[in-house]
């Protein structure tokens, strides 16, 4: 008997998830009149804030769910593009506005790596998941006889992000979209504790995702 | 019954002295060893050859932080096999060609010819992390000092350079690999800021100036 409920525990318990809400705001401003065909695209997180700093999962998150939805969008991966650019785009370097690419591509070497590389587009990406408030508390023992915990615990994630598009041939930002999610996640512990996790981050990901995918497949 | 099993509680009494054990150790020294291949930099080589000479405080650099009270941890953070690769690749994308000296540049010393000579040192090193701040974020902060000098060892120019790098908590899951990871932004940092602004230094500017060959086609971009 214990063990079919313990068989049940374990198949049910990935599926218990915290409830999240999610807004996502989209401005476009010079929708691309075709796809992006050959060229490809790189989601870089920015981090030039001194106390947060966009998550590099979540960059990566983003660039999956828009190339398992989409195989035929090339998406460059942040570190190798990075590094096929270094030092261009530390957080020291990088360009702030489109404009700023202009003085970039003066750098013929740098021009030459843009154009191996085929980016048409930019996309870059500011923001954080951060957790809120918390609440309750858990008391967790050992002893000879074995170990558990017991108490409850409650705690809120708030996730914000704006992502700005930039046309790379033409050095001019062509879209942003933003994306909040909030959610409160659970952990009940009774001897073992049972975590009810909110995706906040994996909501705001596919969000994001989402609206970047629907510019990029753009087909008239 | 073999002698080598032991009764559930006995079992419970060792788990219960492993998870003690793990406690105390994390009360002892931090050691952090900073290893990292870093990128080549995409820039046109300036037209010079450089020397290079590394002495032993650089070459084997680390910063230790003795613990304050029983409850802290002492850290040691070793960046020196780090420094050295960092600037080795950087300063051989920089210059038309890099040579390691023999000595330290000086009257009498035998050496490779080169056009001068850089000596990079750290001069301060700081690191915060969350326990010491409450801000979620470890943080790096280095101070280099450079010395370009003529290969007898007279100045040409010398100044500071100040390189910064940090790490969200969330990213990783133990205190020293967010150090590790914060000082490895802090090198990428430094060799960005050195790369970018090495020839509007006034100093090496004006040397660059000075040099026959230079006539303008030395400078890197800003």
């Amino acid at each position: 008997m214990s063990l079919r409920l313990l068989l049940m525990g374990a198949v049910l318990l990935p599926w218990l998830t915290g409830c999240v809400n999610a807004t996502v705001d989209q401005m476009v401003f010079n929708s691309p009149t075709a796809g992006i065909g050959d060229a490809s695209v790189v989601i870089l997180g920015r981090r030039h804030a001194s106390d947060y700093e966009t998550e590099p999962g979540f960059i990566s998150c983003v660039g999956g769910h828009i190339e398992a939805r989409d195989p035929s969008i090339r998406v460059i991966d942040e570190l190798e593009f990075l590094n096929a650019l270094y030092p261009w785009f530390e957080p020291r370097t990088a360009p702030l506005r489109p404009s700023d690419l202009e003085k970039l591509f003066e750098h013929r070497d740098v021009a030459e790596k843009f154009a191996a590389l085929q980016t048409r587009y930019m996309i870059w990406i500011d923001g954080s998941t951060v957790r809120g408030d918390s609440a309750g508390s858990m008391t967790c023992g050992i002893g000879p006889g074995g170990a558990g915990c017991f108490g409850f615990g409650t705690w809120s994630d708030d996730a914000s992000y704006e992502a700005t598009i930039w046309d790379i041939s033409q050095r001019a930002e062509v879209g942003r979209i933003s994306a909040t999610a909030s959610g409160q996640s659970y952990m009940p512990a009774v001897v073992l504790p049972i975590p009810i996790i909110a995706p906040v981050q994996g909501t705001a990901c596919d969000s994001v995702g989402d609206q970047l995918l629907e510019f990029l497949s753009h087909t008239p | 019954m073999s002698g080598s099993m032991t009764t559930a509680p006995e079992r419970g009494l060792w788990l219960a002295a492993l998870v003690l054990a793990c406690l105390l150790a994390g009360c002892g020294t931090k050691q952090v060893v900073v290893e990292s291949e870093f990128p080549d930099p995409v820039m046109n080589p300036l037209p010079l050859t450089l020397g290079i000479w590394y002495d032993d405080d650089f070459a084997n650099h680390e910063f230790f932080d003795e613990a304050s009270g029983r409850a802290e941890s002492s850290w040691l953070v070793n960046t020196g096999q780090a420094q050295v690769e960092l600037w080795h690749t950087l300063l051989r994308g920089m210059f038309r060609q890099v040579v390691f000296m023999n000595g330290k540049p000086g009257p009498g010393q035998m050496n490779p010819l080169v056009d001068a000579v850089l000596l990079p040192s750290v001069d301060e090193l700081q690191y915060a992390i969350p326990a010491h701040t409450n801000v979620k974020v470890y943080e790096i902060w280095m101070r280099y000092r450079f010395q370009l000098v003529t290969m007898g060892g007279d100045p040409i120019a010398e100044w500071t350079m100040p390189a910064y790098g940090k790490t969200p908590t969330a990213f990783m899951q133990s205190d020293e690999g967010a150090v590790r990871l914060a000082a490895i932004v802090a090198l990428r940092d430094a060799g960005a800021h050195f790369a970018t602004t090495f020839t509007r230094v006034p100093q090496v500017e004006a040397w660059l100036n000075s040099l026959p060959r230079a006539g303008g086609q030395a400078q890197v971009l800003p």
